[in-house]
Parts: C-alpha cells; sequence; structure tokens
C-alpha cells in the first residue's frame, strides 16, 4: 500500500524545474512536419465532437433529419431558449451549483482538517491514520450502504444528506494534502508558536496560503466529481426538484429522445458554464491537477 | 517514531476536535457504509427500509454462483476484464504518444493540451450525449460514413459492436488526466540526461529507450494503476451510451446497481443484500488485480 502512496505522490508532487521545458528534443525538418500534423490530427478529433454538437443544435429539426451532416443554413438560436424552458434548467443548474460548491469546499476543509495534523505528528497512531488515507483509495462498490445509511439517518431525499455523502467522497485528499505538506518546513509552524499563533488560526488563516495548489487539485477534483456525478443523485434524490443538472439532461434526454437539434441545445447548456470556467482556468486547472506540475 | 508528544500549538483539545469533524465525516459516510456492504451481503435487506431484515449467511454468496445465474454473472464478470483491460491499454499507450508529442516545441501545444483535458470537465453525461449524437444510426456523421461504405449499424444498440464503441468512448474522455501525468513526468526528466546522451552520440530511439522510459517508468506505474482501479469500478458512461441493463456492455458494477436499485435483467433475485455480494465479489477482484499489477510495475521499474 505504501508503494502506491509514492505513486501519487511522485506524480503529484510540486516540480522544481519548470524553466527548463523539457523532455523535448529539439525536433528539425520533416520530423517537425510530421509532429505538426499529428498535432492536428489531436486536435480534430478533440475538437470534433464538440463541434458536431453545435452544429446540431444550430439546425431545425426538420433540416436535421433531411441533412443531419451537413453545416447549418440558417443558424437558429431558438432550439437553446426552448431546451432552457422545457428543461427546466434553471433549477438544475441552481442544485448543482449549491451540490459542487458546497461538498467541493466542505471537503477541502475537511481534508486540510485531518490532513495537516497526520503529517506533522500531531496526533497519536500517525501510521494507523496514514494507512486509513490510503485504504479510503480502495474501498469497495457502497451504493448499498449509502443508500441504507441515508435512509436511516433521515438523510433519504435530502440535498444536505447528499451533500455530505458527496463531501466524504474526497478519496485522495487528506493524502495529496499530507503529501505535500512535506513540501512546507515545519519551523513554519514553530515560527507561528514562537508569535503566539493559536492552532486554528495557523490551520485555517495562515496555512492556506502557503499550500494554496494542493488545496486547489483537491477542490477541483473534487468539483469535476460532484458535478458529473449522475448515479448517487438517481440513488439518494428521488425528487426531481432537487436533482442536479445531469440528472436534468438525462430526463431531456429520455423525454425529447428523437429531437437531436433540442437535445444538442440542452447539452450545450449545460456543458457551457464549465467550458467558461475551463477557458478562463485551463491553465491554472490542468496544472493543479497533476499539483502544479504541468506548465505551458 | 512515536511523535505524539511533539505537539507544539499548547492546548491539544483544537487539534482533537478539528481533527474528530473532519474524520468522523470520512468515517460515518466512507468507512461504515464500506465495512457495513461486507456485513449487509449476509443479508436479504432490501430498499424499503421497514421490511424485517434476516442473516441468511451465505444465501447471496450461493446464489452468485448458482446455476441460474451464474451465466449472467461471469458474463458481466468477462465484460468487466475486457472493459478496464482495453481502456487501460489504449489509454496509456495513446496518452505517452501524446504527451511526448505535446512535450515538443510545438506552436499551439497548450491548445491541445487544453483540448485533450477538456472531456475530464464535460463529464460523462454530456460526453455520452455527444457520442449518442454522433453514433445516432438515422443520420449521425458515423451512420454517414457506415452508410458511404454500403453498411449500417445500430451503433450502441449492436450487440456486436456496443461494447467497443463504449470503449472508445471511456478513451476518449478519459485521456486527458493520462496525459497531464505523463505530461508531469516527462517535464521532470532533466535536459542535462539528453545533453550527456547526445555526446555520447546515441540516436533518438536511443534516448528515448535508454533515458526517457526508464524515468517515466513511475508516471506509466501510476497511470496503469489509476486507470485499472478506476475502469474494474466505472459504469458511469456505460449507463449513459447503453443504459442500465443492456447485456453487451454489462459489467459488475452495473450489476450491482441494477440488482439493488431495479431495472434488472436476468431474472434474479434483488435484494440489496444480494447487490452487497456483488460489490464484495468485485472488491476482491479489484484487490487482486492492482496488488498484482502493482508488484510486476514495481518489480520491471527496479529492473530498469
Amino acid at each position: 500500500m505504501s508503494e502506491l502512496q509514492t505513486a501519487v505522490r511522485t506524480t503529484t508532487a510540486p516540480a522544481t524545474s519548470q524553466s527548463q521545458s523539457v523532455g523535448a528534443a529539439r525536433t528539425s525538418g520533416p520530423a517537425k512536419v510530421v509532429s505538426y500534423i499529428l498535432l492536428g490530427v489531436v486536435i480534430l478529433i478533440f475538437l470534433f465532437p464538440l463541434a458536431f454538437l453545435v452544429n446540431t443544435a444550430l439546425k431545425s429539426n426538420s433540416e436535421f433529419f433531411n441533412n443531419p451532416t451537413g453545416i447549418a443554413k440558417a443558424p437558429l438560436l431558438s432550439n437553446f431558449g426552448k431546451a432552457w424552458h422545457q428543461g427546466n434548467f434553471a433549477a438544475y443548474v441552481l442544485n448543482s451549483v449549491l451540490y459542487t460548491f458546497a461538498a467541493a469546499a466542505l471537503g477541502t476543509v475537511m481534508s486540510l482538517m485531518v490532513g495537516f495534523p497526520v503529517a506533522r505528528g500531531y496526533l497519536k497512531h500517525t501510521r494507523l491514520w496514514n494507512i486509513l488515507f490510503v485504504s479510503m483509495l480502495f474501498l469497495p462498490n457502497t451504493l448499498v450502504t449509502v443508500f441504507q445509511l441515508a435512509l436511516r439517518l433521515h438523510l433519504y431525499d435530502t440535498r444536505l444528506g447528499y451533500i455530505l455523502i458527496m463531501v466524504s467522497g474526497v478519496g485522495v485528499g487528506p493524502l495529496l494534502i499530507s503529501g505535500y505538506l512535506k513540501s512546507v518546513p515545519k519551523e513554519l509552524d514553530e515560527a507561528a508558536v514562537l508569535d503566539g499563533v493559536g492552532y486554528l488560526r495557523y490551520l485555517f488563516r495562515f496555512l492556506p496560503p502557503l499550500i494554496q495548489p494542493v488545496l486547489a487539485t483537491v477542490f477541483i477534483l473534487q468539483a469535476i466529481g460532484v458535478w458529473n456525478d449522475i448515479i448517487l443523485a438517481t440513488i439518494l434524490l428521488p425528487d426531481q426538484a432537487k436533482s442536479p443538472v445531469t440528472l436534468g439532461l438525462f430526463a431531456f434526454k429520455g423525454a425529447y429522445v428523437s429531437q437531436w437539434s433540442l437535445l444538442s441545445a440542452a447539452t450545450i447548456i449545460v456543458a457551457l458554464p464549465l467550458l467558461v470556467v475551463y477557458v478562463f482556468l485551463q491553465r491554472y486547472l490542468v496544472a493543479s491537477v497533476v499539483g502544479g506540475a504541468v506548465k505551458g | 517514531m512515536n511523535r505524539s508528544n511533539t505537539f507544539i500549538f499548547g492546548r491539544r483539545w483544537t487539534v482533537q476536535l478539528t481533527f474528530a469533524i473532519g474524520i468522523s465525516l470520512v468515517v460515518i459516510f466512507s468507512i461504515i457504509p464500506a465495512i457495513g456492504i461486507f456485513a449487509i451481503s449476509f443479508t436479504d435487506i432490501r430498499s424499503l427500509p421497514f421490511l424485517p431484515t434476516h442473516w441468511v449467511g451465505l444465501e447471496n454468496y450461493r446464489t452468485f454462483f448458482s446455476s441460474a445465474q451464474i451465466a449472467y454473472n461471469l458474463h458481466a464478470l468477462k465484460n468487466t476484464f475486457v472493459f478496464a483491460i482495453a481502456v487501460t491499454l489504449f489509454q496509456n499507450v495513446l496518452a505517452l504518444f501524446i504527451a511526448v508529442l505535446l512535450n515538443q516545441r510545438l506552436r499551439g501545444r497548450n491548445f491541445a493540451r487544453a483540448v485533450v483535458f477538456m472531456p475530464t470537465i464535460l463529464g460523462v453525461t454530456v460526453v455520452g450525449l455527444i457520442f449518442s449524437l454522433i453514433f445516432n444510426p438515422s443520420g449521425g456523421p458515423a451512420a454517414s460514413v457506415w452508410k458511404s461504405l454500403g453498411a449500417s449499424s445500430a451503433f450502441f444498440g449492436d450487440p456486436h459492436l456496443a461494447m467497443t464503441l463504449v470503449i472508445v468512448v471511456q478513451v476518449w474522455s478519459g485521456i486527458g488526466v493520462a496525459v497531464v501525468i505523463y505530461l508531469a513526468g516527462l517535464q521532470a526528466i532533466p535536459q542535462e540526461l539528453y545533453e550527456v546522451a547526445s555526446i555520447d552520440g546515441a540516436t533518438r530511439w536511443q534516448k528515448l529507450r535508454q533515458v526517457t522510459y526508464p524515468l517515466l517508468a513511475p508516471s506509466v506505474t501510476a497511470n496503469t494503476l489509476l486507470c485499472i482501479i478506476g475502469s474494474l469500478q466505472s459504469y458511469q458512461l456505460i449507463y449513459v451510451l447503453t443504459g442500465p441493463s443492456n447485456p453487451a456492455t454489462q459489467v459488475l458494477s452495473l450489476a450491482i446497481f441494477t440488482q439493488g436499485f431495479g431495472g434488472s435483467q436476468g431474472g434474479s433475485v434483488q435484494s440489496q443484500g444480494y447487490a452487497a455480494s456483488i460489490s464484495i465479489v468485485q472488491f476482491i477482484i479489484v484487490m487482486i488485480v492492482s496488488v498484482a499489477t502493482l508488484t510486476y510495475l514495481r518489480r520491471k521499474e527496479t529492473a530498469l
């Protein structure tokens, strides 16, 4: 198990040398041309599905059936409004924003609260807690017990219950944080003590800016997981008014199964906020997934 | 190693309190359900809360291996392995290839990195819908290509093709994380090693074989392991693409879902106790496979 811990750490530890960007041999001539062709192919493979989606969303349904693959002749924006109303996406998006933000924030704070003292050995049984953190990566599928637990704690079909259960899915959070803390010298803790800073103030006020990259990583990993969840929401939130946007989209697919233009518009509505956030945070996001190791 | 007395912040209750709050969330919603799954796999618990629950011993496991269920379960098991092996293999090889490409000094590589990682952000439902559209049998782009070749296909509705397509979509959507991990690994290799190799007259291939590959081995281990564990347990994308009970793409995780929460296929009992026993069988398989993989890759790493 400890090997996996090292494996996780080696790939997530902050890289020290970023300026000399690197394993890249200086290619020239024909090799370069081949590289550019391959680069084009890669970009095409990942962008084509999205372009097709947008193209379809701009067609009328009859245009789609007459000419499914052609480029939209008279781009139609009305599909978006129609999908937004018929899919009731306003409520779903609000739910998803609430779940994602609450669960990711709580999960990050929780990972910090348990990761820090264990990394520093401020508690008894450090080894035991470390083993617990690693074993959290290997837990069996708990759909059934999570459902039963929610029922018995009266958290079934409640927003709070769903959030709490998503929070505990942090998985690698404590492990990432305690791994990253190895790069923060313990002398800082001691200096804080000398300055009369208490534990709580140190943990919640002084430490977070110092370990921002790993906190951002935990938050983002958690947020991606919560925003994209569909199974737990299906099981735990039968009330449609509490559904996250993924379930709303899935239900929409069932209801408008043959109206591909409308479905495409609905898909874009759900994807757009993510894409916008991604475009602006992209460098930071990609980098933070490996703990700030990759920079453009 | 006992450093329990080194707490330097004075009053101990502050650390104990914050730790207790955090750890109790983990224990209640993560550890207890994990242990509970063992316990209730020996019961006939059902989804309704107030029905009497009985201890049934090994009954659920007997059912799992009974003649009525074994064909269905072996089929799900086979699908799980096919899916996991294919996804791990293709995802790792392609990710390594893309990472090496995107690590070169090329215009547009940052854009390409962003684009490759994008599906991770979009998530299973959006990705699932995009590919339902592309493989739409009545006039998606894939159908047009098929048609021009004089063939037609139901794609996700075709039992011979469904699994292959699901694997393709899974690789497409999951490759970004693997690429990023490989890029991080590549960037951690000091440039000097390549310069030394050049002075020694090493060819491009020799540099790849003697410098890049050995130093990248930890990333390979991490990626392989993450991918195997992930894909042995994964089912959300399959659920979105082909539904919860399509026999062609039935995997163990989906069996847990259908047996425990309805939408059943294969004429079975569906108590949640039975679903729990499938969870345990799956858990044991994941443990064995991941320990075996880790041992193999570690041995290979030290041999390099």
